[in-house]
């Protein structure tokens, strides 16, 4: 089966979330992309070992490693020494696209910014992402996605109605960034089609977010108005809300969209009293009386299993889902039939063995994508790239590896473990629950199953 | 200058904000879209607030307006033959068709994929659907709460002893356009080098379950379910140790001890908050702030109060420490880095008239983002299209309205 960017070589000189991902749906779509790794720089700080255990390559046997770097390629280069530079030039002229994540001006102090590289490929497409963009007062500031969510006006509108802002997810604005970028790389792609002319792409993950935010920026424009903290609640519809199930710590939503599923919605509970009082009859007045509204609610609700009455209230055509914790939406029949986490296996020498990873939320009729590899070692593809590729001698080769230019391990192999042990994880609440038997669970091929603390 | 995807061709039969943005984003690169609205009332984004000045009119939702620039818009009957007539012509010259129907709805009415291909095998046809056009959940109801709920994210937001939270706009409607877009112009490239169309079967509540690529790992790597938040709350958060959101004299920042992509001492930080008192080995690392979460919330939170939020803001980021700024839509409109950028742009429109534009977000310099179309009146070129493109005549277009075609 073909794939939709095959025959297209990218340069990914990038580092974190939102890109390193991007690049890596470019590779399942199959893009060949190189990462452009640093055997000088320290390990990405939120590791997630295996069972807690940082091994021999943690660096690499780690699950965000392993999701943002899967399906590419790996040249480990030193870019502080010229022969480094003079390989990235090299590789550059055999390329489509280059996408770096460096703050502004550190590209050119290496002579790898665009303008540099345009002079040797003039079509190459050249991507750099920074937090609010090459030009402005704000251009050296640092932008990470996190914080991203709260600069860009989503927060103003997200936490409790009776509490101050909030974040939701850890890293959502990560993947906001990096679909963008693929977006915007594929539109020159297009453009460089139809013309032959390359261009430099100045992205700025502030705009990116704020893209997002139109209508709250034009209410501001049109009417003075800013958002405030709206819980889970909606501007017009009630119900609209999170209920407490019968198990501790289980919830569902419940909305309804219209009278008519309103009234299913009474069927179900049974048609008590309150619902026929004049707050709850119509859904303006609902709206207007929600906090008794969400109270009656939930006590109907807190007798059922979350996932029952999700299908039960989903059979009759109300708008309900159970919120699912990261060990059910892995176990999800609707995410498991449509293959949304893909199951890798793993070099028997690594500790990893089989494991899920979250592949992509669509699917293409004639150019199905998959993960195809697990991410490689660092340097793992140093001597392809640099003999097969770029055509240069053996001697060449181990020079380069003798002066450090290439590597395939890091220089800092001191393990960021930043996890406490799950016990006093538990306790503390930084998660809700620990399975010893989560590999049977997720009937994951296993050889060296091991007890943690 | 020229745009991206000059003389693309693309046909739109969505509403709401998925599937409308990704249009919106094809457009806003050049594509010529022609939206397709039911003679009803149109776009179910046109009855959303808010509205300009806050009056309710079909022409006047500014949700509608930012989704909508860049494109044409006719009216369709799709359940009428006339209605599908037209539409079958214009899929016959079109490369794109992007559309958020109910799964099966468009089979019903003899539009398909198999039945699409055989009209024009070049198009790409961009199905956005809550849960996808496959899998026991298919037929159910979606809506952005929804997504948030099934796709692991709520979950794991919110307090400790509360309900699991969402965000307060609908972002997951927005990523599923977005996802939509990248992934139609993938296809749109696959078609320029091959000749060939294909589907694309896109679940909305698989875009947000994407979002969560770390906490899936915690339970596929070592058996852990994430949590909303620890105990001892304050704020310190999921383990990173002092990156909550928090108050200081004059609305909300998210402090942390993070500088690069590295943590930062405790030692310089409490120096650069002129505080260097509050300097404590307990606070040294992240898994010491964790655990000394409330003691640390009682030594730093009175000191922000001295801040104001813009001055914490730049003083923090030109210091290199990852800090974020609570903004308003207010804040926003006025930013300073957004208008030097050139952000913001004007365009008329025949009923709202002049207004600022929120623009590029995609940072093209070769062919860059461009405003050439304000959102279209109901219908408003039913004639460019009918006529002008399809060669009916001013009396036929009297006789499809007649016929509650058009």
């Amino acid at each position: 089966m073909p794939l939709p960017l095959e025959g297209l070589r990218i340069l990914d000189s990038t580092t974190m979330i939102a890109m390193p991902y991007a690049m890596a749906l470019m590779a399942d779509m199959g893009a060949e992309v190189i990462k452009i790794d640093n055997h000088t720089s320290p390990p990405f700080p939120a590791a997630i070992h295996p069972d807690l255990t940082p091994g021999t390559k943690h660096w690499e046997w780690e699950g965000s490693h392993q999701t943002l770097h899967r399906n590419k390629l790996d040249i480990s280069l030193n870019l502080k020494l010229p022969e480094a530079v003079s390989i990235f030039k090299d590789l550059v002229k055999v390329s489509d696209i280059v996408v770096e994540n460096n703050r502004p001006d550190s590209m050119k102090r290496l002579g790898l910014d665009y303008e540099t590289l345009q002079k040797i490929k003039p079509d190459i497409i050249y991507l750099s992402n920074t937090g609010f963009g090459h030009s402005g007062p704000w251009k050296s500031f640092p932008g990470i996605g996190r914080m991203m969510e709260l600069t860009c006006g989503l927060s103003q509108f997200t936490g409790y109605h009776d509490e101050g802002p909030r974040r939701v997810g850890y890293a959502f604005f990560d993947p906001h960034v990096g679909w963008t970028s693929i977006f915007a790389i594929l539109a020159a792609l297009l453009y460089r089609h139809r013309t032959g002319k390359g261009q430099w792409i100045d992205l700025s993950m502030y705009q990116i977010g704020t893209a997002c935010m139109g209508d709250a920026i034009l209410d501001f424009i049109a009417n003075q108005r800013n958002g405030k903290p709206m819980g889970n609640r909606h501007s017009y519809l009630a119900p609209h809300g999170v209920y407490p199930c019968k198990k501790d710590n289980t919830w569902i939503a419940i909305t309804t969209l219209n009278d008519s599923q309103w009234k299913s919605l009474c069927v179900e509970m049974g048609n008590p009293t309150w619902t026929k009082r004049k707050e709850f009859t119509d859904n303006y007045h609902r709206w207007n009386n929600q906090d008794e509204l969400d109270k009656l609610i939930g006590e109907w609700t807190k007798d059922f299993a979350d996932l029952e009455l999700m299908h039960k209230l989903q059979s009759r055509g109300i708008t309900a889902a159970a919120v699912l914790n990261s060990k059910q939406i892995l176990l999800n029949p609707q995410v498991k039939e449509r293959g949304l986490f893909e199951r890798v296996s793993h070099p028997p020498d690594s500790d990893l063995g089989e494991k899920l990873y979250i592949g992509r939320p669509w699917k293409m009729s004639l150019t199905p994508c998959s993960i195809r590899k697990p991410a490689p070692g660092m340097g793992e593809h140093n001597n392809y790239i640099v003999k097969d590729i770029l055509g240069r001698s053996e001697e060449e080769l181990t020079r380069l590896y003798k002066i450090g230019a290439l590597g395939t391990k890091p220089l800092d192999q001191k393990p960021r473990v930043n996890n406490l042990p799950w016990k006093q994880q538990l306790d503390l609440g930084i998660i809700a629950g620990y399975d010893p038997d989560y590999k049977d669970v997720l009937n994951l091929k296993d050889n060296n199953q091991k007890e943690i603390t | 200058m020229d745009t991206a995807l000059d003389g693309l061709r693309v046909i739109d039969l969505t509403s709401g904000i998925a599937g409308p943005l990704c249009t919106k984003m094809l457009g806003d690169i050049g594509a010529n879209v022609i939206k397709i609205e039911n003679p009803r009332g149109g776009d179910d984004s046109r009855n959303t607030g808010p509205f300009f000045k806050d009056d309710p009119h079909l022409e006047k939702s500014l949700l509608f307006f930012y989704l909508n620039c860049n494109k044409k818009s006719i009216t369709l009957e799709l359940q009428t033959s006339n209605g599908k007539k037209i539409l079958n012509q214009l899929l016959k010259n079109a490369d794109v068709l992007v559309e958020n129907y109910s799964p099966g709805y468009l089979e019903q009415l003899g539009f398909g994929y198999e039945e699409i291909r055989k009209i024009n095998p070049g198009l790409v046809m961009t199905s956005i659907t809550p849960f996808g056009q496959t899998g026991p959940y298919r037929d159910y109801q979606g809506s952005d709460l929804i997504y948030y709920a099934m796709s692991g994210i709520q979950y794991a937001s919110g307090a400790y002893d509360k309900e699991p939270l969402k965000h307060g706009h609908p972002q997951s409607l927005y990523m599923a356009g977005l996802s939509a877009g990248y992934a139609t112009l993938a296809a749109v490239y696959f078609k320029l080098m091959s000749g060939t169309g294909q589907h694309i079967d896109l679940s909305i509540m698989e875009v947000i379950a994407s979002h969560y690529i770390d906490t899936t790992l915690r339970y596929s790597y070592a058996g852990l379910i994430e949590s909303r938040a620890p105990k001892q709350n304050g704020g310190s958060f999921k383990g990173t140790g002092f990156d909550g959101i928090v108050p200081v004299s004059d609305g909300y920042i998210s402090p942390t001890i993070q500088r690069g992509r590295q943590q930062g001492k405790f030692s310089d930080f409490s120096k650069f908050l002129g505080a260097p008192e509050i300097n404590n080995p307990k606070f040294e690392s992240k898994d010491l702030r964790n655990l000394h979460a409330t003691e640390l919330d009682e030594a730093i939170l009175p000191v922000l109060k001295t801040w104001k939020k813009m001055d914490y803001f730049e003083a923090a980021a030109e210091d290199g420490w990852i800090v974020g700024l609570v903004q308003t839509s207010e804040e926003l409109t006025n930013s300073a880095q957004l208008h030097e950028r050139g952000y913001f742009v004007e365009i008329e429109h025949p009923i709202i008239g002049k207004i600022k534009y929120p623009g590029d977000y995609l940072g093209l310099t070769g062919s860059p983002w461009s405003l050439r179309l304000p959102a279209p009146l109901l219908g408003q070129h039913n004639e460019e299209i009918l006529c002008d493109q399809l060669g009916y005549s001013r009396k036929d277009l009297v006789r499809l309205r007649g016929l509650g075609a058009i």
